[in-house]
């Protein structure tokens, strides 16, 4: 492996793709190189491609040949939802890491056969879930782990934001989105429980709606319970309900109850707030640790230590299982064993 | 009506003390009858008077508030009716669907007003929600969020799923009626308690709406020392509104002597006036033939049919219909 990584950027679909070309530039241990070959989908006034590529300063190729060509040794994947299963199978061809996008797919079909082919390939698999790596997160996660809360019976969580087809209008696509608000919001949440409970999810019950932007195709309010093999018990409200006038593009919160206390978890709650009348609107400047930032490091470490980086393939596809069991729950009105 | 107001308290615990000092409040001459020996005690607090059985203090009041444990609600409220009393009874309106049917029936029949103390539509935060709303703050509401914790109820009864239903029956009727209060009628209901036994007691209710919104209700009975919270979200089509009892209040106090004075966090319910006496003062209206209150009996018992298909929904695994509960 040479000593500059070599990492491709495959697509500009997703709004973190601009995020993540920034953070990858950035380092002088990585060589950057983008392509976003399938744009025929965005809206009008969406900026794609060598347009974007420029804007951020990166170099850029016009097909993904050319940046398979260039011989990267590992890819992040921003592509469409429905997009990333093919992506990655090219990646694990290539024999190169990949970092995708959540969520992992949009199908348990998707995400198994992606997981299958990279580690067939022996090539890694990690799935961009960054809350994981709020060092408040951490933190939760120690003290639980050493049983702060002696044991954990159930938890709460919130993943609410405005609709995300402002900047890409893809979000709200059922094909290439594969879903609403269950599909983007579920699965940060079922990550972080994933991560935080010893036992696996059994079964799952979810309610959906499309009350806020009754427009579009897909829902934008839903509700998911996951009951866990232990008994533990963890609801996750995945809406997309934030209105314009909100602060911020939304938030994720996290309550845990144990049977020695409860503590609850802000992902976005170091922010100082205010108003701007230039904006017309309150507003809120964060602070603290860039979890994209984070991940990408736990990425490209891993990638050069040749480990296998967390969180992996196999959370992704267990966080879309239990997203896949929600839609069908929420369409026979019965809880769903996974 | 007689002046002044005369009413009978059947009860004398924990609900009882609010209730006799809106009563109090109201210039009422309250009558108090209870099996557990504090009617006495609570009498001479509130300047009224204890009667040693129902049928004196149905005989001494022109309105009865039943504020008994759950299970006797209804034969109590039975009695009252047929008596041509008015009553208020505490929520639940009853333990079972049956039982609370027959109550409504029962003064229908009698040509007497029966209330259930729904109190939280009568909390003016909720009470500011709720008229928000109407007046199209929100649009539409579609995604709710309601939650309330706090100690553990220190009698039995509360806990046993038999006598009272247990937190989603008891508690969580709360939030259940005031989510179909803003989001209309509740087509499916499903909920999960964990905990108990020792450790803190938590509970999660799925309410979907007749029109399509989704209301998650969370209910808390934990430690002696927890401090009671309430906490609520209407998000809707155009806004949305947020409220937490631990938010700002009016007065906040930091002083170095500990004392009466001062030391903890007020709420800011203490400078408005008590729920308790806003609802009675509305029932008292409707029976002295005012306005109808913002809660009916049939309220109450839609309240209690989506906590009754919460506490099926829980022991069976699946998601549950109010008007399974009603069938």
């Amino acid at each position: 492996m040479s000593e500059s990584l070599k990492i491709g950027l495959l697509s500009f679909a997703h709004v973190h793709a601009a995020g993540y070309a920034m953070l990858l530039q950035e380092r002088e241990d990585v060589t950057l190189l983008a392509a976003d070959p399938d744009q025929a989908d965005s809206a009008p006034g969406e900026v794609r491609g060598k347009t974007l590529a420029d804007q951020l300063g990166v170099s850029y190729v016009d097909t993904y040949d050319e940046l398979f060509a260039w011989g990267p040794d590992a890819v992040v994947i921003c592509s469409e939802n429905s997009r990333h299963r093919e992506l990655v199978e090219r990646a694990a061809a290539a024999g190169v890491h990949v970092l995708c996008e959540k969520p992992l797919a949009t199908s348990v079909e998707d995400a198994e056969a992606m997981v299958a082919a990279c580690e067939q390939a022996g090539v890694s698999l990690m799935t961009a879930y960054p809350v994981r790596f709020h060092p408040a997160f951490r933190a939760l996660r120690e003290r639980i782990r050493a049983g702060g809360l002696g044991t954990v019976l159930s938890a709460s969580g919130t993943n609410n934001g405005q609709i995300p087809i402002a900047a890409r209008r893809w979000f709200a696509d059922p094909v290439l989105a594969g879903g609403g608000s269950l599909m983007d919001h579920t699965v940060h949440l079922a990550d972080l429980l994933d991560d935080l409970l010893d036992a696996r999810a059994v079964s799952v019950y979810a309610q959906s709606n499309r009350i806020v932007h009754p427009e579009v195709d897909v829902e934008t309010g839903g509700l998911v319970v996951v009951t866990y093999a232990d008994g533990t018990v963890a609801t996750i409200d995945c809406s997309w309900n934030r209105p314009a006038s909100y602060l911020t593009w939304g938030g994720l919160t996290l309550n845990v109850e144990g049977s020695a206390g409860s503590v609850s978890f802000d992902a976005f709650g170091q922010a100082v707030t205010g108003y701007d009348d230039t904006d017309g609107k309150a507003i809120s400047v964060g602070y603290g640790a860039n979890l994209d930032a984070l991940m990408v490091e736990e990425f490209i470490s891993a990638v050069r230590e040749g480990r296998r980086p967390q969180p992996d393939g196999e959370v992704g596809l267990r966080t879309v299982q239990i997203v896949m069991a929600g839609y069908e729950s929420a369409r026979t009105g019965q809880p769903v064993a996974i | 009506m007689k002046s002044p107001l005369a009413v009978g308290v059947v009860g004398a615990g924990g609900i009882a003390g609010p209730h006799t000092a809106a009563w109090r409040a109201l210039g009422a001459d309250i009558t108090i009858y209870s099996i557990d020996g504090n009617a006495p005690a609570l009498a001479e607090r509130v300047g009224g008077r204890a009667v040693d059985s129902l049928d004196e203090l149905i005989d001494a009041g022109e309105i009865i508030d039943v504020c008994t444990p759950t299970p006797v609600h209804h034969e109590i409220v039975q009695a009252a009716v047929t008596a041509g009393r008015h009553v208020v009874c505490e929520k639940p309106l009853a333990r079972t669907h049956e039982q609370g049917a027959a109550i409504v029936e029962a003064a229908e029949a009698a040509g007497v007003q029966l209330y259930p103390g729904q109190v939280v539509r009568f909390f003016p935060e909720y009470a500011a929600a709720k008229a928000a709303v109407d007046a199209g703050r929100v649009g539409t509401p579609a995604t709710l969020r309601f939650s309330r914790r706090g100690a553990a109820p220190q009698m039995p009864w509360f806990h046993d799923v038999e006598a009272s239903g247990g937190i989603l029956v008891d508690q969580m009727i709360h939030d259940m009626d005031f989510a179909r209060w803003i989001a209309g009628d509740v087509v499916r209901v499903f909920a999960r308690v964990t905990g108990g036994e020792g450790a803190p007691t938590t509970a999660y209710a799925v309410l979907t709406h007749e029109n399509g919104a989704l209301s998650h209700v969370t209910g808390g009975w934990s430690h002696p020392n927890t401090v009671f919270r309430t906490t609520f979200s209407v998000a809707g089509s155009s806004g949305l509104l947020e409220y937490d009892s631990l938010g700002k209040a009016p007065l906040d106090w930091d002083v170095a002597e500990s004392g009466s004075e001062g030391g903890s966090l007020l709420p800011a319910m203490d400078f408005a006036e008590s729920p308790f006496l806003t609802e009675l003062r509305e029932f008292a209206t409707a029976f002295a033939g005012g306005p109808a209150p913002r809660v009916s009996a049939a309220d109450g018992l839609a309240a209690l049919d989506i906590g009754l298909a919460a506490l099926e929904s829980a022991r069976t695994g699946r998601a549950v219909a109010p008007k399974e509960i009603a069938r």
